[in-house]
This record gives C-alpha cells, structure tokens and sequence, in this order.
C-alpha cells in the first residue's frame, strides 16, 4: 500500500440513538481518513461523540448511515463471521481498562487473538519476543494480570492489540487507568511502534498529554468534526505540540463561539 | 402500586430464569415426596399389617424432613443467589433513584415470598401426580399387583410442605439479601468482577493431587479386599477415606488442568486456551462444591441401584396359596364348612388340607417311651460338599446339617393337591422314592446347587432304610402362613407320612385360594381384606398371602422409596448446584467473553467453547462420581443387601449398567439444558449485526 493510499475513509456517518422524540444523534455526518503509518489522536468533550466514533470504526457499533471503509472494504456492512475475521486480525484493540482475560497469563493474552484467528501460535513466537523486548513486559510473559502493575497491564494490552500485524490499532482512553509515569512510557512505547513499525493507530483521549504524541488531532463537538491539527514535522517540539493542544481545548471548552 | 411491582418482577424473574424456578418447584417436589409417605396406598395397606415397622419408619420421616430441609436449602440458596446476582446491577439503579436499603431489602423479601407462593401453586400438582406415580411404581417393583388404587392426598404432608419451603425460601434470600445491603451502590452498579485469579503453589496443588487419588485408591482397594468378609467400622471408615480423598482430588485438579493448558498453549489454535483457563477457574474457585457434587452424584447412582435391587434380591414372590387356616384337632368340618358357605364360595377357587409335620429324631435326654425315629441326608451333604467351592455352597451345607436333626415332611397328596390348584404337573412317586422341596423365594441361591445333585439321585436314610430323592426339585410356596419360609422339607407318601408324623402334633393345615378373576378385578391388596372381612367373624385362625408378606413387604417398598427419594434429591441438587455455579461464573466473567468477542471470536465460538467447557465441568464430576460407584455398587451389594440373597452378581450388574445408562441420559439432558442457557447468555453480547 502506499503511502498515500487511504487506510481507513469514514464517510458521512451518522449515528442516532432513539426514536421519535427521544431521538439524539450522536454523530452528524462525520467524514474523516486516515492513512497508513499515521498516528491519529481524537479529542472532545464527554458527550462530544468521539467514543461513539471509535465504536463504529472498531465494528461494535452500526452507524445509522454512512460508510467505513478499511482497506477499501465497507467494514460498516459487515455481520457474523465476516466481522469476527476483521475483529483481532484487522483492527486491534486497546481498551481504557485493559480488558485483560484475568485467568490468562500474559503470554496466552497477547497470542489469544493469533489464536482465535487459527494461526500457528509458535509461529509468531519471535514477533511476540520484539514486541514484548519493544514494550518492556519480557519479565512478565508467564505472569497472570493480578501479578502485575497496571502499567504492564496496559502494554500487555498493547502487545495483544499488535501481535496480528494489524492495519490499524483502536485505541480508547488507553492512559486513563493509568498514572502519569506510566501513562508516559506506553505512549512513548506506542509513539515508537508508530514510527520504527509503521503501525498506524486512532486513539481517542482526553489527555493533552497522550495527545501530543500523535501526529494529528482531530477535535470533535456535537458529533462533528469541529477542529483539526497537525505537529509540524520537523520542527515542532512536543511540548510546543502539547501547548497548541491546549490552546483549541480551551477554546472548545469556554472559547468565545461556545458560549452557550 | 408496590405490589404490581413486585408481582410485575417476579413474572419478569420466571420468564427470564426458568432454572431458577424449576430449581424452587423441585424443592416443592422433595418436600412432599417424602412428607406424604405415610398416606400413600402401599403404607396405608402395611400399616394394617405391619403397624409396628410402619410407625419405626414414620418416626424416621422427621429425621428424613430435617436432611431434605438442609439439602433443599442448599439448593435454594444456591438458586436465589444465582437469580440475585443477575439483577445486581438492577438493585445498583433502585437505590441509586433514592429507594432506602431497608425498602429495597422488603422488595425483595416481598419478591420472594410471591414467586414462593406461585411456585407452590406449581410445584404441589407435580408433587401429587408424582407421589402417586411413585405409589405406583413402587408397588409394581415388588412385583405385585395389590394396589387396588385409590387417589390419596396427604394434608399433614402439604402443610409441611408448604411451611418447609416457604422458611427455606425466605431464610436463604434473608441471608442474601443481609449480605447484599453491606454493599455501597457502585458494588451494584459495576458487573461484578470475578474473583481474582488464584496462583497456588503448583508443587502444593500436585501434592494435594496425589493424596487424593492416593485416597481414592486406597477407599476402593479396601472396599473390594473387605467383600470376603465385612470387618466392623469398615464401611464407615472407607466412606471417609473415599471422602477425603475426593474433596483433595478436586482440590488439586485445577493446578492439573492449568498444566495441561499452559503445555498446549503453544500447538493449539481457536479459543482453546480460553476454555481451558476458564475451566481451570472454575474447578479452582469451586473445588469444593464440584467435590459434593460428586459425591451426592455417586450417592445417587448407588442409591437408585440398592432401590431396584433390594426388591429384586427378594426374588419374585410367587403366590399359589392366598389363606392358610391353622389346623387343630377336628378341624377340618369348622373349615370346611366355612369355606364352603354361600358367603365365600363365590370367591374361592379352591381349598384342600396340606399336611406338613417334622419327624420327631432321638435327642439328648429325651422321655424313654418317646417315639422317635432315625433320620440322614448324609449322602446329600456329601454330593453337594463335592460340588464347586462357592459360598451358595457353604450357606447350603449349613441350612441341610441344621435341618437333619429336625426334618420337615409334606405329604405328597397335599402337594399335588396344591400343584393341582397352580395348574402344574402333579408328582408320581416310585416305591422308595421322596422328592425334595425348598422355598423358592427365599433359598433359590442354592437351587442350581441342589438340582445338579439331585440328578445323581442321592439317598436318604430314614428308619435305616434308604430312599433315592426323586431328580426334580419342587419349589412351589406351601402355605401363606410362617411356614411359608420351610427351607427344606421331603415330600414323602402319605403312608410313610403318616407313619412318620404325628397327626396330634401336626394337625394338617387347610389352603384357601381365591377365585383369580376376583383377584385380578379388585387387585390382591383389596381382595384380601375383603375375605379378611368375611373370615374373622368365623373364628378360625388363619393367616393371609399378603400379612405373611407383609414385612418383608413393608421393609422392601419403605427401603425402596426412601433410597429412590434421596436418589432423585441428590441427583437433582447436585445437578442444580453444578449448573447454576458454572451459569453464575459465567456471567461474572462476562465481560471477557465480551472481549474476546472483540478480539475476533464469533457468537459460535464462544458459545462452543462454553459448551466444551460445560461438557468438562460435569463430565469431571460425573467421571470421578462413576469410577467410585464401580466400587460402591460391589461394596454396597455385597453389605447392604441381604446375606445368600437371590440376586446373582451379573442381575446387579446389569441393574447397575441400567442405572448408569438412565444416569448417563439425565446427565447429557441437563447438560443440553446449561448449555442452551449458556448460549443464550452469550448472544446477548451480540451488539451489532
């Protein structure tokens, strides 16, 4: 695929919750794309829509209208067994409160989804050792979750979400359960699959700070896409990154055109 | 308004959780099973008969009542903590809108009373179509048809019942409910988490592993060395080490089971680790009660083996005289002249004298002028000690060295008579020949012995003169009074009779059998007491089939049921506890089955590999419970039925292998049942499609 090449083309979707009166549409003709080895960040406020975007993009959720096309297929069509092949192998998965299997060590969690697709777990063996060297959870592998911090839990997650090579990784709130120590070093762990792997991922955050590690930001309100920006490469420090990330969030909070 | 409410949820909690509901009407079920042994037909009859072993067994009902409440409970609270934790997060919303703790406690308490009140609405008719079934079929097992049958309500039994079940109810969802009120909302309001996973030490867990097979083996080695000869306390100290052994095995497994996944991991594909560690999780946490499923399991298939065995053991009651009169001197025109009557004619098909007298043989001290004579079955002995060592053998050498000394005569007319009167081929002795007669209900286990030794036509010696036993041996019941349990007698010539019987001592008896029509329309039960009724006016001493009967009856239908009773209760609690612990783990673990939905696993691989899971979970109970029982039914034939009974070891086998089969056919519709509960769970995390 080239570079230039979408990976991913939201187009137009619409999300309604409700009938009637009590209808509430939650996205309002969202159009976005995303291109490979991209590391996409999307940020608003509770309520904005941003959760129910990343949902219809991670096939949990059927948007009411509108296409989402992976690849160039409409994953949005999707039903049954063609969602399950997508789920796992196409789209991984990292999930604000790691959503680890308890009664899996970290081994069996990060190869659950090779497994679950029918490949030969031994064969992906040395890409499980890179990612685990990559992610710092080499000492962990054996261990259950309860025997391990919440930092290792979440790049055991991380491990899980990359171990099928797959287009693009979803990540919700993935530094919310954490604390800012470790929130930091997934993000830098992450930041770094993003450039040496190409791995292209969408995450969604609140948290300026996880922000400034993307790429691009794309802020949304009221289920639109309200505002875009990008890190000027090279150049722009992340740090500068982060204060111009603060700027719109201030505006998208009590800036002069949202006064209610 | 409250009240719509509650009878609004617990329509909701009938609809949504059927295991639930049919766990409660079981209990309904159980209680009254047993509450209303005392008015079903079969007891009614006995206690007519037998009213001193009747009113034993009616004491031991309480005791039965107060096991059948523990056990119940057990269920009920297990079927109430089930239905409670799938409506937590619906308690988490109530208290959240401002509804106090102490209305939320009576909501549910009020619930629970409702859904009480409506079960036993349900759960009695079953109940009562049940008993009588079981009234039925207990009847049929003994081998009679003697229930002239009669519907029959027990109403001490249902205001038991109800009383029972309703304090059970509510003293379980008391507990549960206390327990739940300590709790803060957002306990309620999140999924509950599942138990954190439990790392044991492997090397302790493998330890525990090897005890309890080590247990295991040793309960059986010593229940199979100890059938030769039953060593005090033996019974009550394999129990134990079959016990402890059990609960240690299973509380290793688990340790195994995470072996086996970790070592697999590696080479297999699908959801089989997940299945596996979920396994794994379960047996962990729920070692325990796995263990006491296992061991009401093999109660059960035990229980269910002795119920059909014992009556079978007995041997078919084969019927060929209904009254006995006891005879006196003169009594033969008394007799006759009642049975003879317009009143009883009708009814009786025929009557005749039996002559039955011992042969008076010369003893230590006896008077000098008492006439005695001389009596040998020496060569009998001695053909039969020649035969094949077995223990029918033994028990046969013990009865016929007992019976020398006392030998029992029939005379022959009176036993062709009564062959006559069962339309079966009267005897043609030889000049010196005697035939042989044994109780065929009683001593058949050693009726193969003797007819091989009677085909050499062995002698007996009486007065010094030999007379050769005729090759066939008869078995036909003699009498219906005591002497119906002769083990042996000889069936001589009325000549040699006579001259060897005192007719003073041994006034001959008189048989009466009913007409078989009469029989057959009112069922022997009834048409026994109605010529009972006829017959005790008269003032003759007799005795009837069916009182003879009556307590080996009593023991065979009060040992039966009691032994079915407990065998349906353990089966189905068992059952119940398995399926709902394994149903309760599941969805306090339903959020992985979400993710891994997430990951890419389809509705149908996940409810595959609960279904897999399922199959393991009961087939590990189930296989230690069936390897025991192997063990169990041998100890249990052996001890607990009767010594030298007529049951030979392949008929308990073949019992045991049916009751293992409709075990078996239980066990995979149960499982059916969890599993498409379980699948039904599962589809609910379908959120798109």
């Amino acid at each position: 695929m080239k570079i230039s090449e979408k990976l991913l083309q939201v187009k137009e979707i619409y999300k309604t919750y409700g009938e009637g009166q009590s209808e509430t549409a939650a996205l309002k003709g969202i159009t976005l794309d995303v291109f490979p080895g991209e590391f996409l960040g999307i940020m608003g406020a509770s309520g904005s829509g941003k959760t129910t975007l990343l949902n219809c993009i991670a096939t949990m959720l059927k948007p009411t209208s509108g296409q989402i096309l992976l690849e160039g297929e409409n994953i949005s069509s999707f039903k049954g067994d063609q969602l399950a092949i997508y789920r796992g192998s196409k789209i991984g998965y990292l999930f604000q409160e790691f959503e680890l299997l308890d009664n899996l060590t970290a081994r069996e969690n990060i190869i659950l989804p090779m497994s679950i697709h029918g490949e030969d777990p031994k064969k992906q063996e040395v890409h499980l050792q890179k990612l685990a060297k990559q992610l710092d959870i080499e000492e962990v592998l054996n261990k259950f979750p309860s025997q391990m911090s919440g930092g290792q839990k979440q790049r055991v997650a991380a491990a899980r979400a990359l171990i099928s090579n797959p287009s693009i990784v979803l990540a919700d709130e993935p530094t919310g359960a954490l604390d800012t120590k470790n929130a930091k070093k997934l993000m830098g762990k992450l930041s770094s699959i993003n450039q040496t792997e190409v791995a292209t991922i969408l995450m969604v955050t609140h948290d300026a700070n996880a922000a400034s590690f993307c790429s691009r930001i794309l802020f949304i309100q009221d289920g639109v896409i309200f505002h875009e920006i990008r890190r000027k490469v090279p150049g722009e420090t992340q740090n500068a990154f982060y204060e111009r990330i603060l700027t719109v969030m201030a505006q998208l909070g009590g800036g002069n055109n949202n006064v209610l | 308004m409250f009240f719509d409410f509650i009878k609004r949820n617990s329509r909701r909690t009938r609809k949504e959780n059927g295991i639930y509901f049919a766990s409660l009407v079981v209990s309904v079920v159980a209680f009254y099973v047993i509450l209303s042994l005392g008015d079903q037909n079969v007891m009614k009859y006995l206690k007519t008969l037998e009213s001193d072993a009747v009113a034993k067994l009616l004491l031991m009902i309480p005791m039965l009542y107060m096991v059948s409440l523990f056990f119940v409970f057990f269920l009920v609270y297990c079927a109430n903590k089930y239905q409670l934790q799938r409506r937590r997060h619906e308690f988490g919303i109530y208290l959240m809108m401002g509804m106090k703790g102490s209305k939320l406690f009576t909501m549910i308490m009020a619930e629970t009373l409702w859904s009480g009140l409506i079960t036993l609405f349900i759960g009695i008719p079953i109940s009562l179509f049940l008993t009588e079934l079981i009234s039925l079929a207990t009847s049929r097992l003994i081998g009679m048809d003697i229930i002239g049958y009669e519907f029959s309500i027990s109403w001490l039994g249902l205001g038991l019942t109800m009383f029972g079940f309703i304090v059970v109810q509510i003293l379980a969802v008391f507990i549960l409910s206390l327990k739940m009120m300590k709790e803060e909302p957002v306990d309620f309001l999140n999924e509950q988490k599942e138990k954190v996973q439990k790392v044991l030490s492997t090397k302790w867990s493998f330890v525990n592993l090897f005890i309890g097979v080590l247990l295991l083996c040793l309960a059986y080695v010593l229940s199979v060395s100890s059938l030769d000869r039953v060593i005090f306390m033996m019974t009550e100290l394999i129990l134990l080490i079959g016990i402890a052994g059990t609960f240690t095995l299973f509380r290793g497994l688990g340790n195994l089971i995470g072996k086996w996944v970790k070592d697999k991991s590696n080479l297999s594909t699908g959801l089989f680790v997940f299945t596996g560690r979920q396994l794994q999780e379960n047996v962990l946490h729920q070692w325990g009660s796995l263990a006491i499923s296992s061991l009401l399991m093999l109660m059960a298939m035990i229980f269910f083996t002795y119920g059909i065995s014992m009556p079978l053991a007995q041997g078919k009651e084969s019927r060929s005289v209904d009254f006995t009169f006891e005879g006196y001197e003169n009594s033969e025109r008394d007799i006759i002249s009642v049975v003879s009557s317009d009143k009883l004619s009708s009814y009786i098909k025929d009557y005749y004298p039996m002559k039955i007298g011992i042969v008076s043989t010369p003893y230590e001290g006896m008077p000098k002028d008492t006439v005695t004579h001389d009596f040998s079955w020496a060569e009998l002995e001695e053909l039969t000690s020649r035969e094949k060592d077995s223990e029918d053998k033994e028990y046969l050498l013990r009865d016929l060295s007992s019976y020398k000394d006392s030998p029992y005569l029939i005379s022959l007319s009176s036993y062709n008579s009564l062959l006559k009167s069962i339309n079966k081929t009267p005897i043609l002795l030889e000049d010196g020949e005697v035939a042989l007669y044994s109780d065929e209900d009683r001593f058949s286990y050693t009726h193969n012995i003797l007819r091989r030794v009677l085909k050499s036509n062995p002698t007996v010696s009486i007065d010094g003169q030999q007379y050769e036993l005729f090759s066939t041996l008869y078995t036909s019941n003699i009498v219906a009074d005591r002497a119906i349990t002769l083990a042996y007698a000889l069936i001589v010539p009325d000549d040699m009779y006579n001259d060897l019987v005192d007719d003073q001592e041994n006034p001959p008896r008189w048989n009466m059998v009913l007409d078989s029509n009469f029989v057959q329309e009112k069922g022997l039960m009834q048409a026994t007491h109605e010529i009972d009724k006829l017959l005790s006016p008269t003032g003759l001493k007799y005795e009837s089939y069916l009182a003879s009967m009556g307590r080996q009856l009593f023991y065979i239908v009060a040992g039966s049921y009691i032994t079915f009773y407990l065998g349906v209760m353990f089966l189905i609690i068992s059952n119940t506890v398995l399926g709902l612990k394994f149903l309760m783990q599941q969805r306090s673990t339903r959020h992985r089955y979400y993710t891994v939905s997430i990951l890419g696993a389809s509705i149908k691989s996940l409810c595959s590999s609960a279904r897999t899971q399922i199959w393991w979970y009961f087939g590990l109970v189930m296989s230690v419970a069936l390897i025991s029982s192997i063990f169990g039914f041998r100890y249990m034939v052996k001890v607990l039925l009767p010594s030298g009974s007529s049951l030979a070891n392949s008929t308990t086998g073949w019992i045991a292998a049916i009751v293992l089969a409709a075990f078996m056919i239980f066990e995979i519709c149960y499982i059916w049942t969890i599993q498409r509960k379980s699948d039904e769970e599962i589809k609910k995390l379908k959120e798109i499609d």
